[in-house]
């Protein structure tokens, strides 16, 4: 196969050109508005676009990435404190103010960095890390009650002095805040690297394993939308001129989820729209219904959580695009994969063994599911690991690719010791590692489930989206020889199942480990995918000089591909060799015993 | 009036009434526009049952003012707003009532953070803004006067009569912790260890606790002579309550936060409690009977009793119409320092808010018998609210 | 001292019995239930009903009983099973749930706070200090429910099969074990408990639409610490209560009334498994 490049110019308008177009307009749309609207709905509105720009972070937060959060109120009060605490007590001019907005983004930042610390850490729970942001809040209030006169505990502070500038150009500070970070926002996930917020939602597990450090990941998204909401707060209380203990509580924290959820969480707009919608609405309703409306809202956000998970976003869109004529929508463009520049590997490289176990063992409480398991592996082996079910293979994978996985023993990937490092610190060593049952990325397509798989090697871009894809040799060649490599732009949900294990495979090989760890591969694969895929193993091997590491059961696949076979039984190593020398041993036929009559035939066929 | 718990849609009647007597006012109305007075009250939230009889006396008042010709000719209606009790729902009220309904004059009730949140509103409104909640004292605004009391007037009462009548020299204190049971507490211990006492005790729970076990167990523990409290109305009033009868706590105990329907509702643990205010509704004098009267025949069985909330209500919307009366014109400018000059004669007396924009009152000490009414003890006349805004004129 | 160790006693016993109803939802479906304020709420309410048609008040009990049950039948069907394999959207829409119980409720009764008397009056002499008699009682409430509770779990066949799909729900379906009709029952008696434990802590509170809410997230906490195990919600009770009482007093109320929330967070931090067997 001829290392070449896909001959094709992609074309590429650039979407940050449509962007800027989209908000300057709404600029000049804001400042109109600033002064034809009346004071009442201009009040309303700048209070309404501040709440927008917090809600926009909760969508990045929940709707894009999956974190449930209910403290984004906090870090909001933090922001609205910060300004009226310095007001009231140091007074107002334009360094304090400046000193202010410093000291509350500061102080959010560190907030931030805590509740990252505490709530996302591998292997945490996406519960935890919600009853986390759920206690933040409280206990912000909490503490701004015991405040004392300080911080004017629960009547809070007013009378402070501020900016004097006319309510209009408040008007417009405020949209034009919301308007820059709508979108700052929307380039962001429309980016490569913004596909990596959905994709760590729908499978953080993968992303983990695909050398994605997960938890920073989320906790810098985490500090960057705290500072975000600092500042909205800031402006907030500039504005007001007034903070109080329910700006920072987790009743507005709730009342931000439910905007986004009532809005259309994972879509930008739809928070935006349904804080607007709802924040101004209220004022005008909730005077002549004030106890029917919060029952209506709250009905409205039942119906929506149960039946209607997306929001309401995604109906007016669908009525939307059915009333406006049809038009290409401009980030189907396709995408271009291209050879990546292979990396050195020296010789060196080659002379210690690729993955070396040493006495390694596990157990649940006491039940001993591995014990004293010991062997090398090296560049260029295929080695097969076989076993009746609850030998302990799959416990084994795990236990190669998670330092924290096995109770004692040791591992070492290229001759490192692994200790507790996590399944994204391994992939750096140069492990890859392909689950049982294909886990790619749903929403995502073809392309971008490559593109993250690429992202410790060539980090993506984080406002723009890149034409072409570069991939290492073995990579394209999988998708060559499933046709994958002519879909860059379907969705993963729509391959069937072989090209979701294809896909998974080019998206572990695109991570360009020396070691790669295959669970049972071939689970549901047709005859004829078994053999294209076995054969993509050998060439893995042998022509790219990858050590492969292959838990299987089909023991005819098996005995074509493997140079070596270990027999697992009992969480113990009973043989370790040579395809021909496993295939015909005794201690082998007995261990399968109790397997199908097939097996037992084939080896028959074997020997003969 | 020992009424249990009610099924009863009481928002529904008041809305339904509100209605009623908006839509009477508006038919009465003549050619003039009519002169809208604000009220933002609790509707919702904390407040949510005291403001049902705020909303009454206004109402009653503003009937009663348009039955006579109105204020300079002009009929008067009432802008209710639910200010949910807090800063943020006061905003909203606040704003609706100034810049959309636009109305001449704000006069209502609110909490301490309501009022707080409203006040830069009131400000860049420029509206007269009649406050008329007791509270924890000293706020001022170039736009507002209060003619309910401040510590200054409540506290000393009590306080006396404990040191006095109860022979009590030790004092603990329970309040919660917010700016008006702290400002209330502050000025109580201040004045008990001016009068010679001592405070061996003062302890504060968040506004939203109900759990006061601890702070019980250590008031077994300082054994004092008398209990004064300053908790958030509604649910931290009756909890306390609840939980020192429960634990057997007898000694004299003044509630510096109830007012009598609270306490009525309280039941037996009230019995005992002396409160102070400046009014009660057995106050013997023909304004109050009057009024009582008015209220009677109006609201029947919707009723809710006249408080110590309610009546400054009704007193300042007539404050308000000397007041325009005095200058002769709606004019803010012109209204503001005339509402200083003026007086009126209601349910507590003689109102006029001279000093410092706050006024001289009446106040009661009286003790929650067992049928749930109070019995005036004592009553003290022109009680002087103390230097509240001292850079306001 | 005698005082302090009562009220951590009794601390103890009012978590138990709030947070018990709680701990059955979310050890067998794994999902926390937010509207629990609410049914904390209904059960207030039915002290409230039983006051008003003029019968004792422990009749509250089993009404608050049988208004949680039904109540719990209707929450369960509609909003937690279609939610099952959502967990983190079934804490929102129960905490949706909390929103309209409380505003229904205040349309019914009113926003006001109502009183319900308490069945026993006062306080006791013990051990030579007066301690307050009702408070004494729910510590003996406490330990019945406990004992209910394991008597339902460890000695009937439904608890078995309750017990069965909490240590593996798809082992269990496999044995032939109807999940569906576990989780529905577990739902509805966590929704008993819930309201029976709002009915029971009347006379020590104050009865109005919002009463649940201030309880949910320590009941929150203190089940997530818990695990599933009953015996692991006493000890949390006891040890987190106590430390919310000590802190209380010792300190200052406005941090006790945070240190369940706090002291959990950072347990779980180190400890997942909380106070459960690991």
């Amino acid at each position: 196969m001829a290392d070449s490049a896909y001959a094709l110019r992609a074309s590429a308008a650039s979407p940050w050109r449509r962007a800027l177009l989209a908000g300057g307009v709404a600029l000049v749309l804001l400042a109109v508005c600033s002064v034809v609207l009346p004071t009442f709905l201009v009040n309303n509105l700048i209070r309404a676009f501040l709440y927008a720009a917090v809600a926009l972070t909760v969508d990045l937060l929940w709707g894009y990435t999956g974190i449930l959060t209910f403290g984004q109120s906090a870090f909001f009060g933090i922001g609205a404190y910060a300004a009226g605490l310095i007001f009231t007590h140091a007074g107002f001019s334009l360094p304090l103010a400046a000193g202010a907005l410093v000291a509350g983004i500061g102080a959010a930042w560190l907030v931030s960095r805590a509740v990252g610390w505490l709530a996302f850490y591998h292997g945490a729970s996406p519960l935890y890390a919600s009853v986390v942001t759920l206690v933040l809040p409280i206990v912000l209030v909490q503490g701004i009650y015991s405040g004392g006169e300080f911080t004017g505990s629960s009547s809070g502070l007013s009378g402070f002095d501020s900016f004097d500038i006319p309510l209009e150009a408040w008007f417009f500070i405020a949209g034009a805040f919301l308007i820059c970070l709508a979108v700052t926002a929307w380039m962001f996930v429309r980016s490569d690297a913004g596909r990596l917020l959905v994709a760590i939602r729908e499978n953080e597990a993968r992303c983990e394993y695909l050398g994605i450090d997960v938890s920073r990941y989320k906790a810098r998204l985490m500090d960057t939308c705290a500072v975000i909401a600092a500042f909205a707060g800031f402006l907030f209380a500039c504005v007001q001129m007034v903070v109080a203990p329910e700006y920072a509580g987790f009743v507005f924290g709730t009342e931000l989820v439910i905007w986004v959820a009532l809005g259309g969480r994972g879509s930008l707009i739809g928070p935006i729209a349904g804080t607007m919608l709802i924040d101004v609405g209220s004022a005008y309703l909730s005077g002549n219904l004030p106890y029917v409306w919060t029952l209506l809202v709250g009905v409205a956000f039942v119906v929506v959580i149960v039946a209607m998970p997306r929001g309401l976003a995604p109906v007016v869109a669908i009525g939307a695009r059915r009333a406006l004529p049809r038009r290409r929508r401009a980030d189907a463009e396709p995408v271009v994969f291209a050879v990546a520049k292979a990396r050195e590997h020296g010789g060196a490289e080659e002379a210690r063994p690729a993955l070396s176990i040493r006495g390694v063992q596990k157990h649940f409480g006491s039940l001993k599911v591995l014990d004293g398991i010991s062997f090398d592996a090296r560049a260029g082996e295929l080695l097969s690991l076989i076993g009746p079910n609850g030998a302990g293979k799959s416990t084994l994978m795990r236990c190669i690719a998670d330092g924290a996985e096995r109770s004692a023993g040791s591992v070492e990937i290229g001759g490192t010791d692994i200790r507790t490092l996590a399944p994204y610190d391994c992939v750096a060593l140069g492990i890859g590692r392909k689950f049982q049952t294909a886990t790619v990325f749903e929403s995502l397509t073809v392309a971008e489930a490559l593109r993250i798989a690429r992202h410790r090697v060539a980090p993506p871009s984080k406002w723009q989206r890149s034409p072409v894809l570069e991939l290492p040799q073995p990579a394209l060649d999988v998708l060559r020889l499933t046709g994958l490599d002519r879909m860059p732009g379907r969705e993963c949900r729509y391959l069937s199942h072989g090209q979701k294990q294809a896909l998974e495979l080019a998206m572990v090989l695109a991570l360009e480990p020396r070691t790669v760890l295959l669970d049972e591969p071939t689970a549901g694969l047709t005859k004829q995918e078994r053999t294209q895929i076995g054969e993509i193993f050998v060439a893995l091997s042998s022509r790219y000089r990858m050590c492969l590491l292959l838990v299987e059961h089909d023991l005819e696949f098996v005995q074509q591909i493997s140079s070596r076979i270990i027999v697992l039984h009992q969480g113990r190593i009973v043989m370790d060799g040579g395809v021909d020398e496993v295939v015909n041993s005794e201690l082998v036929r007995s261990v399968y015993a109790g397997e199908s009559h097939a097996a037992a035939g084939t080896q028959e066929e074997g020997r003969a | 009036m020992k009424k249990p718990s009610s099924f009863r849609n009481a928002r529904g009647a008041t809305a339904l009434a509100l209605l009623l007597s908006l839509a009477a006012t508006t038919h009465a109305a003549l050619a003039a526009d009519p002169v809208k007075i604000g009220v933002p009250v609790g509707l919702s939230g904390a407040n949510s049952v005291v403001a049902p009889s705020v909303v009454q006396a206004a109402q009653l008042a503003v009937e009663e003012i348009n039955a006579k010709g109105g204020i300079l000719g002009r009929q008067v209606s009432l802008e209710v707003a639910d200010d949910g009790s807090g800063a943020a729902g006061a905003q909203k009220a606040f704003d609706s009532l100034i810049f959309d309904k636009k109305v001449n004059a704000l006069i209502s009730m609110e909490t301490s953070a309501a009022r707080n949140a409203g006040l830069p509103i009131v400000t860049r409104g420029k509206v007269p803004f009649i406050y008329t909640s007791f509270y924890e004292g000293r706020s001022c605004n170039r736009y507002m006067y209060v003619d309910a009391w401040v510590p200054d007037q409540q506290v000393a009462p009590i306080v006396d009569y404990f040191m006095k009548q109860q022979k009590a020299k030790t004092f603990f204190l329970i309040g919660s912790d917010y700016a008006f049971g702290r400002g209330m507490l502050d000025f109580t211990k201040s004045y008990i260890e001016k009068q010679g006492g001592k405070v061996v005790g003062n302890e504060y729970l968040p506004m939203d606790g109900s759990d006061w076990t601890s702070i019980i167990s250590k008031l077994q523990a300082a054994k004092p002579d008398a209990i004064i409290t300053s908790t958030a109305g509604g649910a931290p009033n009756v909890t306390l309550t609840k939980q020192l009868r429960a634990a057997g706590v007898k000694v004299p105990y003044g509630n510096l936060a109830v007012d009598e329907g609270t306490a009525k509702s309280m039941g037996a643990d009230a019995q005992g409690i002396y409160i102070s205010g400046s009014y009660v509704t057995n106050i013997d004098t023909p304004a109050n009977r009057t009024f009582l009267a008015a209220m009677e025949k109006r609201f029947g069985k919707d009723l809710k009793t006249p408080n110590d909330l309610s009546v400054p209500e009704y007193e300042a919307v007539y404050l308000y119409k000397a007041a325009v009366e005095k200058a002769g014109t709606f004019d803010t400018a012109k209204v503001i320092p005339a509402l200083a000059q003026v007086s009126f004669d209601g349910p507590r007396g003689k109102i006029q808010m001279n000093k410092q924009r706050h006024t001289p009152l009446t106040m009661y000490l009286g003790q929650v018998q067992a049928d749930g009414s109070v019995k005036v003890i004592e009553s003290f006349r022109n009680v002087d609210p103390g230097a509240q805004c001292p850079a306001l004129k | 001292m005698l005082n302090l160790g009562l009220d951590v006693a009794t601390t103890a016993a009012i978590l138990f019995i709030v947070s018990a109803g709680l701990l059955m939802v979310f050890g067998v479906m794994k999902i926390i239930n937010f509207s629990h304020g609410a049914f904390l709420t209904v059960g207030g309410y039915a002290s409230v009903i039983v006051a008003h048609l003029g019968l004792a008040w422990w009749w509250g009990v089993p009404f608050a009983l049988a208004i949680g049950f039904v109540l719990g039948i209707a929450v369960e069907r509609f909003i937690v099973r279609p939610l099952y394999a959502r967990p983190l959207d079934a804490i929102l829409a129960t905490w949706g749930l909390g929103i309209i119980v409380g505003q229904i409720v205040t349309l019914i009764f009113g926003r006001g706070v109502q009183m319900v008397a308490s069945p026993v009056e006062g306080a006791i002499p013990l051990f030579g200090v007066q301690y307050s008699a009702y408070r004494l009682i729910l510590i003996g409430v406490a330990l019945v429910i406990a004992l209910a509770l394991g008597w339902l779990l460890n000695g009937t066949r439904l608890g078995l099969q309750t017990r069965a799909v909490i240590m593996n729900e798809a082992l269990a379906r496999g044995l032939g074990i109807s999940s569906s009709r576990v989780r529905f029952m577990t739902f509805c008696t966590g929704a008993a408990l819930a309201s029976a434990a709002g009915c029971l802590i009347t006379p020590l509170a104050s009865v109005d639409p919002n009463m649940g809410v201030p309880w949910i997230v320590g009941a929150f906490m203190l089940v997530l610490v818990s695990g599933s195990s009953l015996l692991s919600l006493a000890v949390a009770s006891i040890v987190l209560g106590g430390a919310q009482v000590l802190v209380s007093t010792f300190v200052n109320p406005v941090l006790g009334g945070l240190t369940i929330a706090v002291l959990a967070a950072l347990l779980l931090r180190f400890r997942p498994e909380g106070f459960a067997r690991g």
